[in-house]
């Protein structure tokens, strides 16, 4: 029946995307026995995964308004506690009432989110000034909650590690450009490898379409149509931790309302507005967003009126129309799994889309379930207790007094990668040598990236370790990693290109906040780059 | 503190301005906050290498005519070849060794290994006559053990583009394991500092005698002579084929030792340069600037006749941006800018900034403004002026020695 | 709502770009691989410890609080401060015996000039030496500075005080534990001065340790207690006695009106420019033309003018360097500003006596070269050290105005 000839072609299930519902759906279905091949077109996280708050729900945020997801979020967000504890920080949040706010909102919102099973608690608002000292001080009341922050790119980096442990492929970089259908189902994908230009063709009884808001397209090859509508949300990051716990405000769901701290940052959003699909691939925070975020920031904490903005950076959230109406009013932001068997008349292929960051785990366990019913396995999910790589250790931190830097870089590299933190070289003293000062990357911790962790380019590198990310996004440190990329891919060419290109990259996100001190990094690193080094130049020729 | 003139930065342009009115009998102070960016120099002084929409310069002196009016070179006008003389006499005076012709751009080669046009060279560092030249046939490209901010691998990829041979390799002495111990501090000046000591000079240039016994050059990264260029004369005479310093990622051991030079001319000559101060206030009236106070002197003020604004651009605070603006925070001054934010970038990173030809508005003798008014005793010199792209244009250096110059030449005692 | 402020940060770190240029100058970088360097230890540091505190290094100790950084830095941040903040917020280090004996700089004086030949004799032998390198890690090489046996404060209320009232014009005095101590001559040398041009001179009402070593042996709380009193005694003396305070260390003086609000809350705002460097206070009355001074005929001398670190924060070399110039007979050579090591008590303990060594090499060799009659400088442990690692004497500016200046003549000049 198949036209293939290797049997390395073929798989039980191919799963299209590599953001965080594709690599917690791979993992499922190859903890659950499966044969598993995920395809994503660039890198991990690079959609709307990696473009948002961080944001640990407690589910408080839904309690009024969506009972369901709020309940969702609370369960995940216990489990995530567990399973993932390298990439959560435990820091609580906080729902504030500000004076031109309806302070009765909040007898109504503790109720809710006690029906929801989320432990709300009212303080008094000079606990929470004690607890929290970068709140806005004029508040009028506060309630308490099990908010937190999580780290996307390490979330999904370890369910792709544990997906690979389980026997998974994983092909980044490779793009699926048609669905193979065969007497009306879909059996396999082709894929172009961005690299080589090369295609290739996979084959599977069951394709997963967890593209976010790309799988609007891929369902369109499928001959499916789902109801998508990109949802633009911008943020603000923070050159440091303002606070130290999650600041919402306790009013119904608005616009830049959250600030999160998470690692080194934090960071305001969201701005909500509705764009079209040709925008998706190139998302641009407007100076009006800017301007708006920065308003309603400085609500929550007035401190950001003064710190220092890294950059300014948006994603888009695919909100998907229930089925009975496709006019798009009304949205779900739950969890969506689509059978097109049963819905389209196409079997082979499924969708899993909404949802949130929070709820990865539960929409890989739903997509999983169909996976293992359409393929006739009987095996019960695991994820929500066993742990991810990185988190099944207790972390060896480093104890007692610290007389030399390179037990702070240790900190730093198990806050980053948890107990797979024992990988990283540091016997010499070139491994212990910071690449990123910033972010205290070692050359240790780069060299492991390159070597394990599928890195391509500097992207990848600063989403596997942070490199780049910092107070000087890539001046001083950009370099030195396409150094070090150069040598492990033994290409000065293509990683000088890439360095160009990473830049660039930065650029983008700083350009829209580039005044104060933003802009005086930002000449200085052109000064460096292009001044000294030339790559103004490099890149015409 | 009574001077004739006082000078608000210390950077290329105050100092150049500075050696010259003190070698003309003014008495001159420099307040200057914090060091220059000339700790950041490719080790070479751009004079024009492109014109505003992109068309290369090959003879700077026959280009500038065709620059806009507003464009500091313009108000030079038809002086501009007697003062890139002069600029170039002032380094060389200074003890700076500097090669280049105002008349022809040459190429110096950046940490990447590529080339781009320039007008004056230190002499630490090699010039090419054509942009694709090589260096040698059978290269030796050196690093020193450790350090990150010199990357062989960029520069022998650009240097075999052109055709070259180039053997990588990278060199350890125990001198340098004290530093490596720290995992930031094995940067170019501290490497530079080990390398003062004349045994440990000594053993690289053994170890390197060594390594390049089968090529015809050796490249090595800019990393000698923090105070003086004696390291560099050193190694090239004492190995006996070609050497070639490559500058390196910041901070540029070649750039701070034009800075002390520069700065130790300017006190030899009686001039007093107040490092680490910031100007805070200043008595304006009548279209003229009466004096200035400081952060450390308080209340005594810093009298003088005229007043010269060499404060650098954004990155040395010398212009300040915010959301809606751009200021000079030191008089308050009038700048040129556009209001819209939104028109300040270039998406590109590498491309031609308008942010970057903001700058202080002067007058055709390059007097500042304040409300409109032009202030009969206040010159703004160097990058704190508008009018141009320091970046895309390549004359940031130009600009600040000849409107230092010809400053220095305007005032009156 | 000012939009301006947005991305311009109150946070001092943030106005940090990571130029690099501080880690050039910073003196302990090239001689101690253990200290993180300004870069590291000041705002990479701070962000990752608003992070988490345990991000904090201890190794932060190994600055000299020289705040040459700072005087580089082409941003405006207060690197220094920011170290030194977060060794007071974050270290958990006790202060060891030995930090509490080099510390408490008026204590130990006390007793050391009570019992000074003993104490002079007695840490000046060998054996003693030896049990203080190895018990106390106080390096044997260190010459401790000699202990008076007269105080300056007993000196001065014996010798001096009686007349002061008759003088036109007032200064209150903060004379510090080393001309108290150690060097009660420059104390003399200064009241010697000062009255030729007309100025009484008196004690503060109290006057303790300005606490520039209690805060870099992390003992914060003593020096908060006691910079409170000084500060109440100069307030008394500015406000009430509307006498300006001058001091002739640039350490005590640079720790009083800078230290004393940035890294120990005590806020100075209202008296912070009356108290001022000896130097500064003539120079201003020299320039106004308010004061001329008068020196006797001497044979030339060469003088060599060290800028201290604390001084090249300040900024004010220029006052010292212009009054050295007043002097018809000194022919005077400014050093470049470099740092001599000996960071106060840092170079004292064992652990950082090489350290303290190799950063003052470049100094050492310059005065060699320069080849002065004597070094001039506002220091007290920068003339240790310098006494100490070369062989020439070292002079307070002060000390040498008193020596050429012609007493009479200027008394009648100013009349």
């Amino acid at each position: 029946m198949k036209n293939c000839n290797s049997e390395n072609n073929e798989f039980d299930v191919i799963i299209i995307g590599g953001g965080i519902t594709g690599a917690g759906t791979a993992r499922d279905c190859a903890l659950r026995g499966m044969k598993v091949l995920l395809v994503e077109r660039f890198d991990f996280a690079a959609g709307a995964t990696g473009r948002n708050h961080g944001l640990l729900h407690s589910g408080a945020r839904y309690a009024v308004t969506d009972k369901e997801s709020a309940t969702e979020c609370i369960k995940e967000n216990m489990i995530l506690r567990k399973i993932a504890k390298h990439c959560v920080e435990e820091n609580d949040g906080l729902f504030i009432s500000l004076p031109e706010d309806d302070i009765n909102f909040q007898s109504k919102f503790v109720e809710s989110c006690q029906a929801a099973g989320i432990n709300a608690q009212i303080i008094d608002p000079a606990e929470a000034r004690r607890i929290e000292p970068s709140v806005n001080s004029t508040l009028i009341g506060a309630v308490k909650v099990p908010d937190g922050s999580v780290d996307p790119f390490r979330l999904t980096l370890a369910n792709i590690i544990d997906a690979k442990a389980n026997g998974a492929k994983v092909l980044v970089y490779h793009e699926v450009v048609e669905l193979i259908k065969e007497q009306g189902r879909i059996i396999g994908v082709t894929v172009v490898n961005h690299k080589t230009q090369e295609n290739n063709k996979y084959y599977a009884p069951l394709t997963i379409n967890a593209a976010g808001i790309w799988g609007h397209r891929i369902a369109e090859m499928a001959g499916a149509k789902i109801g998508m509508f990109p949802a633009k949300g911008s943020l603000l990051i923070f050159g440091h931790r303002v606070n130290n716990i999650v600041l919402n405000r306790c009013r119904k769901p608005a616009d830049a309302d959250i600030l999160v701290p998470g690692d080194t940052i934090c960071l305001i959003g969201t701005t909500s507005s509705h764009v079209g699909f040709d925008e998706v691939d190139n998302m641009r925070v407007t100076s009006e967003e800017v301007d708006l975020l920065l308003r309603e920031g400085q609500k929550l904490a007035p401190a950001l009126a003064t710190t220092r903005i890294l950059r300014a950076y948006a994603g888009v959230r695919p909100l998907v129309a229930a089925d009975n109406d496709p006019s798009g009013r009304n949205i779900s932001r739950g969890i969506v799994l689509l059978d097109h068997e049963t819905r389209d008349g196409i079997p082979g292929f499924a969708t899993i889309t909404g949802g949130k960051l929070m709820t990865y785990r539960l929409m890989a366990e739903w997509a999983t379930d169909l996976a293992c019913k359409k393929l006739g396995i009987d095996k019960p999910c695991v994820t929500m207790t066993e742990a991810l790589p990185g988190s099944r250790e207790e972390e060896p931190m480093p104890k007692g007094k610290t007389y030399d830097l390179s037990n702070r870089i240790k900190r730093s590299t198990v806050g980053r990668h948890g107990d797979m933190a024992s990988k990283i070289a540091s016997d010499n003293e070139f491994d212990n040598s910071l690449v990123c000062e910033c972010e205290d990357v070692s050359v240790g911790e780069v060299q492991y990236a390159l070597k394990e962790l599928d890195v391509h380019n500097m992207e990848d590198l600063r989403h596997r370790t942070r490199v780049g990310m910092g107070t000087c996004q890539g001046e001083l440190c950009a370099c030195r990693a396409a150094g070090l990329l150069s040598e492990a891919h033994n290409c000065a060419h293509q990683a000088k290109a890439d360095l160009a290109k990473f830049l660039n990259e930065r650029w983008k996100g700083m350009y829209p906040v580039a005044w104060g001190e933003a802009l005086r990094e930002s000449e200085y690193t052109q000064w460096v780059y292009s001044g000294i080094c030339g790559m103004n130049k490099m890149e015409e020729k | 503190m009574k001077f004739d003139t006082v000078i608000i930065g210390g950077g290329l342009a105050g100092l150049a301005c500075g050696i010259r009115l003190q070698n003309r009998g003014f008495k001159c102070a420099i307040v200057s906050a914090g060091q220059s960016a000339l700790h950041f120099s490719s080790g070479s002084f751009d004079l024009l290498n492109e014109l505003p929409d992109g068309t290369a310069v090959a003879n700077p002196e026959k280009a500038i005519h065709l620059l806009d009016k507003k464009h500091p070179y313009a108000k030079i006008g038809d002086k501009f070849p007697v003062y890139t003389q002069e600029a170039k006499q002032l380094l060389l005076d200074a003890g700076i060794e500097v090669q280049g012709d105002s008349k022809r751009n040459s190429y110096r080669i950046t940490p990447m290994g590529t080339t781009m046009p320039t007008w004056l060279t230190l002499t630490d560092f090699t010039t090419l006559e054509t942009p694709n030249e090589v260096i040698g046939k059978k290269i030796l490209l050196v690093n020193i053990a450790g350090f990150l901010d010199f990357n062989t691998k960029f520069v022998a990829d650009a240097f075999e583009t052109n055709g070259a041979e180039c053997k990588i390799i990278s060199v350890s002495l125990p001198e340098f394991e004290k530093l490596r111990q720290s995992p930031t501090e094995m940067r170019s000046a501290n490497i530079a500092r080990v390398l003062e000591n004349e045994n440990t000079l000594n053993a690289l240039v053994a170890k390197l005698k060594e390594a390049s016994k089968s090529f015809d050059t050796v490249a090595l990264p800019a990393v000698f002579g923090l105070s003086s260029n004696d390291p560099v004369k050193k190694i090239k005479q004492l190995l006996d084929i070609p050497v070639h310093i490559i500058p390196t990622m910041p901070p540029s051991v070649a750039g701070i030792r034009t800075q002390k030079r520069l700065r130790r001319v300017f006190e030899l000559a009686g001039g007093f340069y107040m490092l680490g101060d910031s100007v805070v206030n200043a008595e304006i009236g009548d279209g003229k600037i009466y004096n200035v106070y400081t952060v450390n002197h308080g209340d005594i003020a810093l009298y003088a006749d005229n007043f010269i604004l060499a404060s650098g651009s954004f990155f040395s605070n010398g212009l300040c941006a915010s959301m809606d603006g751009v200021t000079e925070p030191v008089f308050g001054a009038d700048v040129d800018f556009d209001p819209n934010r939104n028109t300040w970038y270039n998406a590109s990173v590498f491309g031609a900034q308008r942010y970057r030809t903001f700058g202080v508005a002067t007058d055709d003798q390059f007097r500042i403004k304040i409300n409109g008014k032009v202030q009969d005793n206040v010159y703004a010199i160097g990058s704190v002026l508008s009018g141009f792209d320091a970046l895309q244009e390549g004359c940031g250096a130009g600009v600040s020695l000849l409107t230092a110059l010809y400053v220095a030449d305007h005032l009156k005692k | 709502m000012n939009m301006q402020q947005y991305n311009i940060s109150d946070n001092n770190f943030e106005q940090c770009i990571k130029c690099t240029v501080c880690t050039v100058y910073c003196p302990v970088v090239p001689v101690n691989p253990n200290y993180p360097g300004p870069k590291q230890a000041g705002p990479d540091g701070e962000r990752l410890r608003l992070k988490r505190g345990e991000f904090f290094d201890e190794a932060l100790k190994y600055c000299l609080n020289c705040k040459r950084c700072e005087v580089a830095c082409p941003s405006n941040v207060r690197i220094g401060d920011i170290i030194q903040l977060a060794r007071i917020k974050y270290s958990k280090s006790k202060p060891s015996l030995r930090d509490m004996i080099l510390a408490n700089t008026d204590i130990v004086g006390t007793m050391s000039s009570t019992f000074a030949p003993i104490v002079n004799t007695t840490v000046a032998l060998k054996p003693v030496k030896k049990v203080m390198d190895s018990v106390l890690k106080i390096d044997q090489h260190r010459t401790f500075p000699k202990y008076a046996g007269q105080t300056f404060v007993s000196w001065f209320k014996k010798e001096a005080q009686a007349k002061q009232d008759l003088f036109p014009k007032h200064i209150s005095f903060f004379h510090g534990c080393y001309i108290n101590y150690n060097y009660p001559q420059l104390g003399k040398d200064l009241v010697k001065v000062l009255n030729a041009i007309g100025y009484g001179v008196h004690l503060l009402e109290k006057e303790k340790c300005c606490g520039v070593a209690l805060i870099s042996n992390g003992l914060i709380n003593q020096a908060k207690k006691q910079a409170k009193i000084n500060i109440n005694s100069i307030r008394k003396s500015i406000n009430e006695e509307k006498r300006p305070v001058i001091a002739a260390s640039s350490t005590c003086t640079f720790t009083i009106r800078d230290e004393y609000p940035h890294l120990l809350e005590i806020e100075n705002d209202d008296v912070r420019n009356s108290i001022e460097l000896a130097t500064r206070f003539i120079y201003r009355l020299i320039e106004s033309g308010k004061v001329k001074l008068k020196f006797r005929d001497a044979a030339p001398v060469k003088v060599a003018y060290h800028t201290p670190c604390h001084m090249e924060k300040l900024g004010w070399g220029y006052y010292s360097i212009e009054l050295l110039r007043h002097i018809p007979n000194v022919e005077l050579v400014v050093l470049d500003s470099q740092c001599c090591g000996i960071g106060g008590t840092y170079g004292f303990k064992k652990e950082n006596y090489k350290t303290s060594q190799g950063i003052g090499a470049s100094l050492f060799r310059q005065i060699e070269t320069v080849d002065p009659q004597f070094v001039a400088t506002d220091c007290e442990t920068c003339k240790w050290q310098i006494e100490m690692s070369t062989p020439y004497k070292v002079k307070h500016p002060i000390s040498i105005l008193a020596e050429y200046i012609d007493v009479e003549k200027t008394i009648n000049l100013n009349k």
